[in-house]
């Protein structure tokens, strides 16, 4: 059996988009890695492990309506599916509870949201730091919690995870807040675009000032940042109109997501450089729909847009498929899309203010120091790369091979964004210019134990 | 230090980490077990074989590697405890064996 669609990711974008097309009487298949549907900003919204879940805010609470919308739709969705391969042939790979399995689809639907972005600083490799992202996740799914936490980075989730802490009345031992001080006045020309979102704006601010009245130490204007420690992180020092130090275990980096391409690059789809969001994502028309035809991807996982929008745009993409499907007319897509096209346009100038705001400083993305560690996996270092950049390896490929940078088992998702961004500042050329690594599937480590209990998917009809 | 603020205690299983007998929520992460644990070492680094830690918790660093039952390469953050699993911080490093990669034909 074909399925009309398989949808890779059941967050906000994934789950608008399976309700979409299960409605048109579509067969519909999503698959995610997570026990239960919402992505990120939703996880776990419908089965909190935290007796006050209202801690985590009103988004938050929210997420459980579409969970229930999506999971009373039509649309089949399985949980615990580690999806690995996605083939331009339609052909899907994935192991839910150890047991490798494949489905066929006539169109693909990637909706993997976003990471963070890889911040190199010194001492990042340390057990005890971690992202603000993780931070956000070990609580959603876990009630997982760090006493006396330093927050270090830059952008709203950062704040979003300190205020939510804070709610829950978790110790932090700082906030330290690397955002340029310049960037407050450059990004004042975006307000008043921004202010047509301005629920938005006003839950931003709202955050910021819990944040400042809890008395919590803040340190604003930050760089040189460095985690202390030998075996495991003991604090964080970093210079705020003189050097400072804090202390703690736990060293929680933020600044920025990014989309999540690993599954793009391995299909070859063509990817373009975000200058303003300091990212690649995968290009896309108006529609997300790749270069691919018949493969299109949406959300976070197609340019960072944040959750709101990821539903529109994965409605939207739901409908061109539906037309690709033959199940509705141009005339029938456009007429059903108008709205979301509206909602998209209204929040753009909102997502340029952010991006501006919080556009990463170059002294984050980019090692700073010799010695510190790029490539985590194979450990490594600014100067191993540079060597093997005088020695003429000029691209990622070429200086992956030489140096073995990105070969370890996160292939290249740490690595990837900063080597491109070291290479196009030696080359003085864009981002665009270097290019990235080229992948390859299987999206992860896989022992010949796990391919051996291999089985077609024995659900939902035979193969 | 890492602590919960689990509301109801969920049905327990048992699982050990590194030889140490823990109980935990059933359906908690393997990873936030090892952590609650105070067991914060996932697996070795590469080359160094310094003590690494879980990073993102999303499945996106594979800092989180371990041995579940005796299968190496298992990502802590996205698997989640049954009753009676033996976790093992992983300690494959370039003097030891690699792992196998692989994408059935
Ligand atoms: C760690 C983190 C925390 C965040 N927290 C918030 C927040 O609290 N509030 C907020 O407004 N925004 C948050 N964001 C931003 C977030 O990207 C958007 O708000 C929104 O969730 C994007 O929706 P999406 O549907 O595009 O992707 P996501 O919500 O990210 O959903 C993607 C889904 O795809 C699944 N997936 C990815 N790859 C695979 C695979 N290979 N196999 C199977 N499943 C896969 C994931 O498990 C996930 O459920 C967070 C981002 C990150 C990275
Ligand atoms: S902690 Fe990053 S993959 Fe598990």
């Amino acid at each position: 059996m074909t399925y009309d669609c398989v949808i890779v990711g059941a967050g906000p974008a994934g789950m608008s988009a399976a309700i979409e097309l299960a409605n048109a009487g579509a067969r519909v298949l999503v698959l995610d890695r997570a026990p239960r549907a919402g992505g990120q900003i939703f996880r776990s919204a419908a089965n909190s492990p935290l007796s006050d879940s209202g801690a985590l805010g009103t988004d938050y609470t929210a997420g459980s309506k579409l969970i229930e919308r999506f999971e009373a739709s039509n649309a089949e969705h399985l949980s615990e599916a580690d999806v690995w391969h996605v083939g331009e042939d339609g052909t899907v790979l994935y192991t839910q509870d150890g047991i490798p399995r494949t489905v066929q689809t006539r169109e693909i639907l990637l909706c993997p949201g976003a990471m963070e972005r890889p911040m190199p600083i010194p001492g990042w490799t340390l057990p005890g730091v971690m992202t603000a992202g993780a931070a956000q996740v070990m609580l959603k799914s876990d009630a997982m919690v760090a006493e006396r936490a330093i927050f270090a980075g830059s952008g709203p989730l950062l704040y979003l995870i300190v205020a939510q802490y804070l709610r829950l009345g978790v110790k932090v031992a700082a906030l330290v807040d690397t955002t340029p001080r310049r960037n407050y006045l450059t990004s004042l020309p975006k307000v008043p675009g921004a202010l047509r979102s301005w629920p938005m704006m006003f839950k931003g601010l709202g955050m910021m000032r819990e944040i400042a009245s809890s008395g919590i130490p803040v340190f604003k204007g930050a760089s040189n940042l460095r985690v202390l420690g030998q075996d495991m992180a003991t604090g964080l020092e970093f210079g705020c109109r003189e050097q400072q130090r804090v202390m703690s275990n736990h060293v929680f980096l933020h600044h920025g997501v990014i989309p999540h391409s690993n599954i793009s690059r391995s299909l070859g789809l063509s990817h373009i450089w975000n200058a303003a969001q300091h990212c690649w994502q995968v290009q896309t028309d108006a529609w997300g729909q790749s270069s691919v035809p018949h493969v299109s991807v949406a959300g976070d996982g197609a340019g960072i847009i944040g959750a709101d929008a990821a539903q529109s745009a994965g409605r939207l993409t739901a409908l061109n498929i539906l037309k690709r499907l033959g199940r509705l007319t141009p005339a029938e897509r456009d007429r059903k899309a108008s709205e979301d096209h509206a909602v998209l346009a209204k929040m753009a100038p909102f997502r340029a203010f952010i991006d501006q705001l919080y556009g990463p400083s170059k002294c984050l993305c980019l090692p700073q120091q010799a010695d510190t560690i790029v490539c985590r996996c194979e450990e490594r270092r600014l100067q191993d790369l540079k060597e093997g950049f005088e020695q003429g390896a000029r691209d990622p490929n070429a200086l992956k091979s030489l140096t073995r940078c990105g070969m370890g088992p996160c292939q290249g998702r740490q690595c990837g964004p900063i080597v491109s961004s070291l290479l196009a500042d030696w080359r003085q050329e864009p981002e665009a210019q270097v290019g990235y690594y080229r992948l390859r599937s299987p999206q992860r480590l896989l022992s010949l134990e796990e391919l051996s209990r291999f089985q077609s998917r024995p659900r939902g009809g035979a193969e | 230090m890492f602590s919960s603020l689990r509301s109801t205690p969920a049905k327990t299983v048992t699982v050990t980490v590194n030889s140490q007998s823990v109980a935990a929520p059933e359906g908690q992460t393997v990873w936030a077990t090892m952590a609650l644990a105070g067991q914060l070492t996932t697996r070795k680094a590469a080359l160094s074989g310094e003590d690494r830690s879980a990073f993102c918790a999303m499945g996106v660093c594979f800092e989180c590697l371990v041995q579940i039952d005796g299968t190496p390469n298992q990502q802590a953050c996205l698997r989640r405890v049954r009753d009676g699993m033996h976790i093992q911080t992983q300690d494959i490093t370039e003097t030891s064996k690699a792992p196998i990669q692989g994408i059935p034909e």
